[in-house]
């Protein structure tokens, strides 16, 4: 049976730095055109990307995914998890059939706990991205809330 | 393109949020959360067995309608939070007014107040856009 990890707030924050392994990430036609659809529209002309594509080929890419984040962050049994905010900066347009590359890690955590109210875990995961010249596409940023139980604080 | 402070962006409309279109992006996105395609977990959470819409189509909705404003390669940076999730089944409506603007490299970027709203005027996405207005060509 898996367990979760130790979910110590120095256990937590010794998590900043973390590095994901980095990767590639191509968006294929197919996946464009799909996802184009599901957000209403008709994809955009002249393999332009929908720009909404950065959060998975952000996470996807750099060589980790929701799953494996979760489960580094103490949240893969299931407890809840909150978005507190997306970022992303886009400095040249996305688009179909360019292999990107990516890196990024963890790079901020905060824990918010009152008495007898759930802990907080607040974790800043910073991905960049970039095209094959190393001419840099987009940053990522987001920031998710990973709850606790409140009686984790005294552990 | 000339904007002004002050003026709205044309809205973009999602009629209807349907369990099919979060199915297709959990497929893309290799997203297991089962909040997007398991009745029985959004029951438990208290969401009436309601799926939960991703966030990132949330955010699709406002991008669709920046892109349908100032071209498909517009958007220069966009930063949002979730106040509330989109369930399916609901109708949501993104909007956009636009906080400032100005000249960037010779070109004008406008910074736009968006947000998502819901049918019964809740917001589901609040947030602030950036966006690279396309030259004039008179």
């Amino acid at each position: 049976m898996e367990t979760s990890p130790p979910r110590s707030e120095s256990s937590m924050a010794a998590l900043v730095g973390h590095r994901f392994p980095g990767g590639t990430y191509r968006i294929e036609h197919w996946e464009n055109f799909l996802f184009s659809e599901a957000t209403g529209i008709d994809t955009p002309a002249d393999g332009i990307a929908h720009p909404a594509h950065l959060f998975h080929v952000a996470i996807n890419g750099v060589g980790t995914s929701i799953t494996e984040i979760f489960d580094l962050v103490g949240s893969g049994d299931g407890s809840p998890v909150s978005i507190d905010y997306y970022d992303w900066q886009i400095h040249q347009p996305l688009r179909e059939d360019v292999t990107y590359v990516l890196r990024g890690g963890i790079t901020a955590f905060e824990r918010s706990a009152r008495d007898g109210s759930p802990i907080r875990d607040s974790f800043t995961y910073e991905i960049q991205i970039d095209d094959p010249s190393a001419l840099r596409v987009a940053d990522v940023a987001f920031r998710w809330h990973h709850w606790r139980p409140a009686e984790e604080a005294t552990r | 393109m000339k904007v002004a402070v002050g003026e709205a962006i044309p809205p973009f409309r999602m009629e209807r949020v349907t369990p099919e279109r979060m199915r297709t992006v959990a497929a893309i996105f290799r997203d297991p959360t089962p909040i997007h395609w398991d009745r029985d977990v959004t029951r438990a959470l208290g969401f009436d067995g309601r799926l939960l819409n991703q966030t990132p189509l949330n955010m699709a909705y406002v991008i669709n309608m920046l892109m349908a404003w100032a071209g498909p390669t517009c958007v220069r940076r966009i930063r949002a939070a979730f106040p509330q999730p989109v369930l399916e089944g609901d109708s949501v409506t993104a909007h956009g007014e636009v906080a400032a603007v100005s000249v960037h490299d010779g070109g004008t970027l406008a910074v736009c107040d968006v947000w998502l709203e819901r049918q019964d005027g809740v917001r589901n996405l609040v947030g602030r856009a950036w966006v690279a207005l396309p030259a004039d060509t008179d």
